[in-house]
């Protein structure tokens, strides 16, 4: 019994399940969706604006796709919990920490796949419908916003996933993450507003922004959220390895 | 060849000790039977053996492994703890196909246990769609994917029907015969009484028997004879003489019973006196009358306590 072995039974329950598939394909068509259709309801006059980043525009949609994100990273720690799943799961797997190793790479890498797809695809569509004031794949930030939208989704779904291994509830993670994550930022509407700047959502999102201006740099504020995640793994790792099943 | 091992083994959830100091030995090559009331501690002791719950004391183990430290647990190990314990939203042939890759069991062995467990031909529904009978099924075969030399089955025949039974009987028996290990849990005394070999009963947590079916029935009961003669008027004198008394039969006036006597002690009686016997047998006690006198007090002694290890109990 390897690492191997381990994910690709991780796999195998993670496609068989609808639901996991069907919060895969929501990330993607949320993220492209919404993207393409604010790029393409941006206005030549707006061009001119000093807020306007044709970047930022294109990865709108990344406020939804990272619902699904983390519904996807809920999930596939919370049918673990039901019925008490976990414990067939245990008796085949009973090494722990070989258990929780393997789901969280086999979640966060097909997130981290999923999240590539649609940064590029969103990307690509957004500048294409923004025309003459879009940007290319070469041009400032783009890249690394590509890059680090799919690195963002990844990370939210396993911060997700830990929070569920440490609560053992889907349902009580999503009621707290999901008005955290939508409503925070349309009552703090202040991008840079101290505190607010260093919630994983808040951190993490400055690297979809062409010139970010914020307290913190684009790779920093996604360093922040990889330090909410690996704490949120680790309490749930603590949880899983302590519990009885 | 691999045997369960069970050492001064306590678990307590809270203040409630679920599993009171055990030890006993489950052995290949035999059906044991883990019998107590609900609450005993039996799913919580299976559950202890397989690494899921943490004992507050002592140790269980299989060939001497801690569970977790198993290279190829489900080779080592087959477990039905829970029928409801598989994701309802995923196919039987996923389910199963999830737990053979994750212990490198080949996939045709996959289709192999749905066959046999005749759960083939609703591989491709959801679980979520299947009957307790079903999900039962599916339990067993998800136990038998890898071979293993240990079986553990909490309450196997519960939502079978009488042909299910009758299977899960002979395959607990062939098992047994391969040199299998099994501990089998059942409350339907009957089935326990034509399954086992062996027996080992719970009651609050804490060991009541561990002994041989035939040990187990002959130290319940008292011996009881029962007699048909041609002459009963001088039957009746001749054991009186020897302070056995000759009760008349419930059903029939001609079917006598002794209590207190063995067959050998009646019949030397009748040849000594010349009496002729038509009938002479021993009677047994049942195993659920025998289970039922064993535990009557330790029930009556319970209630009004908490129940113990009550989350697993369906």
């Amino acid at each position: 019994m390897t690492t191997i072995t381990v994910a690709r039974s991780e796999w195998v329950k993670m496609r068989s399940l609808r639901s996991s598939i069907g919060s895969l394909v929501a990330g993607f068509l949320t993220t492209v969706g919404f993207g393409a259709l604010v790029c393409s309801l941006i206005k030549e006059s707006e061009f001119e604006l000093p807020g306007f980043d044709p970047l930022e525009l294109s990865f709108y949609g990344l406020t939804f796709g990272q619902i699904a994100a983390i519904s996807f990273g809920t999930l596939a720690l919370s049918q673990e919990f039901h019925q008490s799943a976990l414990r067939v799961s245990l008796a085949a797997v009973p090494r722990r920490g070989l258990f929780y190793v393997s789901k969280m790479a086999v979640t966060g890498g097909a997130v981290l796949v999923v999240g590539l797809l649609a940064g590029l695809t969103t990307f690509l569509l957004g500048q294409a419908l923004i025309g003459d004031a879009g940007i290319g794949i070469s041009d400032t930030g783009a890249l690394r916003a590509v890059l680090g939208s799919a690195i963002y989704l990844a990370l939210m779904a396993l911060f997700a996933a830990g929070l569920t291994a440490l609560l053992r509830s889907g349902v009580a993670v999503l009621a707290v993450l999901i008005p955290l994550l939508l409503l925070v930022p349309f009552i703090f509407t202040d991008f840079a507003s101290g505190v607010m700047s260093y919630l994983p959502n808040r951190a993490g999102q400055t690297i979809i922004r062409q010139y970010p201006d914020g307290l913190i740099g684009p790779w920093a504020g996604l360093g922040v959220t990889a330090l909410w995640t690996c704490a949120a793994l680790l309490a749930g790792w603590v949880a899983i390895n302590r519990r009885d099943a | 060849m691999s045997s369960i091992e069970i050492r001064d083994l306590s678990k307590e959830y809270g203040k409630t000790r679920a599993v009171d100091q055990l030890t006993f030995d489950v052995l290949p090559g035999r059906v044991t039977g883990f019998l107590g009331p609900n609450g005993a501690g039996k799913s919580t002791t299976m559950r202890l053996i397989l690494g899921l719950d943490h004992p507050t004391a002592g140790s269980a183990t299989v060939d001497g492994w801690h569970f977790a430290d198993v290279p190829k647990p489900l080779r080592q190990v087959g477990a039905l703890l829970d029928p409801h314990a598989a994701h309802g939203g995923r196919t039987a042939r996923n389910h199963l196909l999830a737990l053979a890759v994750s212990n490198g069991i080949p996939i045709g062995r996959v289709d192999q246990v749905l066959e046999l467990t005749g759960t083939g031909a609703a591989a491709k529904r959801r679980i979520k769609t299947f009957s307790l009978g079903m999900r039962q099924r599916l339990g067993i075969a998800a136990a038998l994917l890898g071979d293993p030399a240990v079986l553990l089955f909490d309450e196997p025949t519960n939502g079978l029907d009488p042909e299910g039974i009758n299977w899960v009987r002979e395959l607990l028996r062939e098992f047994a015969r391969e040199g299998r290990t099994i501990l089998v849990s059942s409350h339907l005394m009957s089935e326990i009484a034509i399954t086992v070999d062996h027996l080992v009963i719970l009651a609050r947590g804490q060991l009541l028997v561990d002994m041989s079916m035939p040990e187990f029935i002959r130290s319940r009961g008292t011996p009881r004879v029962r007699v048909r003669s041609a002459e009963p008027d001088r039957l009746r004198t001749a054991l009186a003489g020897r302070g056995l008394v000759l009760h008349e039969g419930a059903d029939s006036e001609a079917i006598l019973t002794v209590e207190g006597a063995a067959a050998e002690a009646v019949g030397v009686i009748a040849a000594q006196q010349g009496i002729s016997l038509l009938e002479l047998i021993d009677e047994q006690i049942s195993l659920e009358r025998a289970y039922l006198d064993l535990t009557a007090d330790q029930t009556e002694f319970t209630t009004g306590l908490p129940i113990v290890g009550s989350r697993s109990e369906p």
